[in-house]
């Protein structure tokens, strides 16, 4: 059995003394015509200077959210509560006061979609050179010259020419680029990067990633990937966050979430996967059902109607997250890969359903 | 011809459908020509998988597209149990296509929105009548059963499912007219991971229960992989390698099926992963390069790669085939 909690004492502490971002008990609601979607509920965590952090789990399940209300690009209706502290400055006062110069300077996000993060009508240079003019002041000759090193930083060849070309002009790829490289005009400590290559082909995306690990370090800058590719986060990320309808259910280093998860979700995510290493015709092990709803979400675990290992006592309360900090923490009353999972599976499998009424029975011979 | 000639094809097999040298052209106006598809044969047998990978713009889904006349063919010929799909017209066609059903890659939009699910899923049965099964009530129940979804929800509307949900519907819609082939073009690209394997699953289990015959479309080289018997990788509207999928991605021949395997996220690992690293941009479509269509990004490309195209070639007696002047040496793997 692996050593639980095993973690390479090189891998930054994301509970330093004094992390660069700390996000605590962060919650995010809409209200909508239908109800109040909760769309994050209490998310914690630290990210060191340097680090990179990525934040993996489906659509709906709070990632994207919990990046725009660091980015404080939330819409106006939505309540927001919980600390975001940034280099020691309380992030959201300072939304409050609308201070320009903090977004897009020391905090910089890119997006999934890079014709859509572009200004169709404007020259990639101009808008590199835009970036620079409003936060830096920098005079527009000085700005455009910036914006054509930028553009040779991000690997674009022929800077000179492509600053006087238009969005549509570039492929998928360089056009990733050039919002890479506008988002590191102002040198910001901490890049968000929303899914930065979903749209992006195969090869394009290793590019594009290998780019964004090489001005992480060259720059120490700090990372937060935003993704549902749970093979890019393991290879990008020094430490892993999974989120499930809002909340954080599991966190640790990649090889610990990969070779020793204990979020049952984590577990069957990974199962569910199919793996270039697998014959082909591999059985593919499902997950049940679909995620809640986050409107009036269950007053229990969110995960439990499509849990193998729910118990009754899944359906009575929220199991918060805890943990060894920094290392591996997890919100789970019956952990995968430890005793007490393997106690919950086997009683649910012996009366062949579980706490929640879902059919279990052994893997393999489900079909 | 680059990754062309008929090698691929099986001979002396009895196939299901064989496609050769199929050749599919758009014009973009002032006479220039997108050539998304030149001079691809490959054969499927029945009730064989056959996965088409590439990067967008590679031509996969156009021949997908093109074997069941979505769009016209230029050149070439389908052979589809003694008819040639490519040049079929009016009623014949008509008549054939109930064979060959596809579905799509955004499981929502290939829906119509006004509908309710039930008369989704019976259309086609209500254009056929009696011919291609009969259509009843209780046989659009066992459709929907069949893909898991609860018949109450018959009267529902696209809008009120889950996109997981919406791609079921569109698989018994598919199925409703009991075809042979099924034409996937990206199924679920569009899904969250813990639903992609709940589609992949009903298509596998499907695929077993009516004998269907797949063609399926993704640039998800891992999925691919899971459900295909064969695999055609394709670039810039050419095959350049076709094989056993197993096979195929433990030894990869061809340049290209490397790079694309050793970019990956987490690629096997017996990947060299520096072979990722393929650089320039895809050539236009519109004046792809002269002789092996992959050759400005190749490393290995020489001179010869430049006048002549390479044609497809057996590996041994085995199931695979590849186009290049310089294959990569099978790596030694025990």
């Amino acid at each position: 059995m692996a050593v639980p909690h095993a973690a390479d004492p090189q891998l930054p502490d994301p509970r330093l003394p004094d992390p660069q971002l700390s996000v605590r008990d962060l919650t995010v609601r809409f209200p909508t015509t239908r109800g109040t979607v909760q769309a994050v509920n209490g998310v914690t965590f630290d990210l060191a200077k340097g680090a990179s952090l990525g934040i993996v789990g489906e659509s709906g399940s709070g990632k994207s959210v919990t990046a725009k209300t660091l980015m404080n690009l939330l819409p106006r209706s939505a309540e927001v509560s919980g600390e975001v502290t940034f280099e020691g400055e309380d992030v959201r006062r300072l939304a409050a006061q609308g201070r320009k110069h903090f977004w897009g300077v020391k905090m910089t996000m890119i997006f999934q979609d890079p014709m859509t993060s572009l200004n169709p009508v404007k020259k990639c240079g101009e808008q590199i050179a835009e970036t620079l003019r409003y936060h830096l002041k920098r005079d527009k000759k000085t700005a455009l010259a910036e914006a054509e090193d930028l553009l040779g930083q991000v690997g674009i060849p022929e800077p000179g020419k492509r600053i006087d070309q238009y969005p549509h002009e570039l492929s998928g790829g360089l056009r990733q680029r050039v919002v890479i490289a506008m988002a590191l005009a102002c040198e910001p400590l901490l890049l968000i990067a929303d899914e930065p290559t979903t749209a992006v082909d195969v090869t394009v995306q290793k590019r594009l990633l290998d780019l964004l690990d090489a001005l992480r370090r060259d720059r120490g800058m700090s990372m937060i990937l935003i993704t549902h590719d749970l093979g890019v986060a393991r290879r990008r990320c020094d430490e892993i966050a999974v989120m499930y309808a809002g909340r954080l259910v599991e966190r640790a280093a990649p090889e610990t979430l990969f070779g020793d998860s204990r979020h049952p979700y984590t577990d069957a995510l990974l199962r569910s996967i199919p793996r270039i290493d697998q014959p082909s015709h591999t059985r593919l092990e499902p997950i049940p059902g679909r995620p809640p709803e986050l409107i009036s979400p269950p007053e229990h675990c969110a995960y439990a109607p499509r849990c193998r290992f729910a118990r009754p006592d899944c359906l009575e309360s929220i199991p918060q997250i805890s943990g060894v900090a920094g290392m591996h923490e997890f919100a789970c009353f019956h952990p995968a890969n430890t005793g007490r999972g393997r106690e919950a599976l086997a009683a649910n499998l012996a009366s062949g359903r579980t706490a929640a009424g879902l059919e279990v029975a052994e893997l393999g011979g489900s079909n | 011809m680059a990754g062309s000639g008929h090698a691929p094809l099986r001979e002396g097999m009895e196939m299901l459908l064989t496609v050769r040298d199929l050749e599919v052209e758009f014009p973009v106006g002032r006479g220039a020509v997108v050539h998304a598809v030149s001079g691809v044969s490959f054969d499927v047998a029945e009730g064989e998988t056959l996965g088409i990978v590439g990067e967008s713009g590679c031509g996969k889904s156009t021949l997908a597209k093109s074997i069941i006349r979505l769009n016209d063919v230029k050149g070439g010929t389908v052979d589809y149990q003694g008819h040639d799909l490519a040049t079929l017209k009016g009623e014949e066609l008509r008549r054939l296509r109930p064979d060959l059903q596809m579905i799509f890659q955004d499981p929502i939009s290939s829906l119509n929105p006004r509908r309710k699910i039930r008369q989704v899923i019976s259309e086609g049965l209500a254009v056929w009548g009696d011919e291609r099964g009969s259509w009843s009530q209780s046989r659009i129940e066992e459709l929907m059963l069949l893909v898991g979804i609860d018949p109450k929800f018959g009267d529902r509307r696209p809008h009120q499912f889950s996109g997981g949900q919406c791609q079921r519907i569109g698989i018994a819609r598919a199925l409703a007219l009991d075809p042979k082939v099924l034409i996937c073009d990206e199924p679920v690209s569009a899904l969250d991971v813990s639903i992609q394997a709940q589609v992949l699953n009903l298509l596998e289990d499907m695929k077993k229960r009516y004998g269907l015959t797949l063609l399926f479309i993704s640039h998800d080289l891992s999925v691919v992989k899971n459900v295909s018997d064969r695999i055609i990788v394709m670039y810039l509207g050419k095959a350049c390698e076709i094989g056993n999928a197993d096979e195929l991605y433990q030894n990869p021949r061809h340049p290209y099926t490397r790079a694309l395997l050793a970019a990956i996220p987490e690629p096997a690992p017996t990947v060299d992963v520096s072979e990722g690293d393929i650089s320039g941009e895809l050539p236009s479509p519109i004046n792809p390069p002269v002789g092996c269509r992959f050759n400005t990004r190749c490393v290995h490309a020489t001179e010869v790669c430049f006048s002549d195209e390479p044609v497809m070639q057996r590996v041994g007696e085995s199931d695979h085939y590849f186009a290049c002047h310089h294959p990569v040496a099978v790596s030694v793997n025990p």
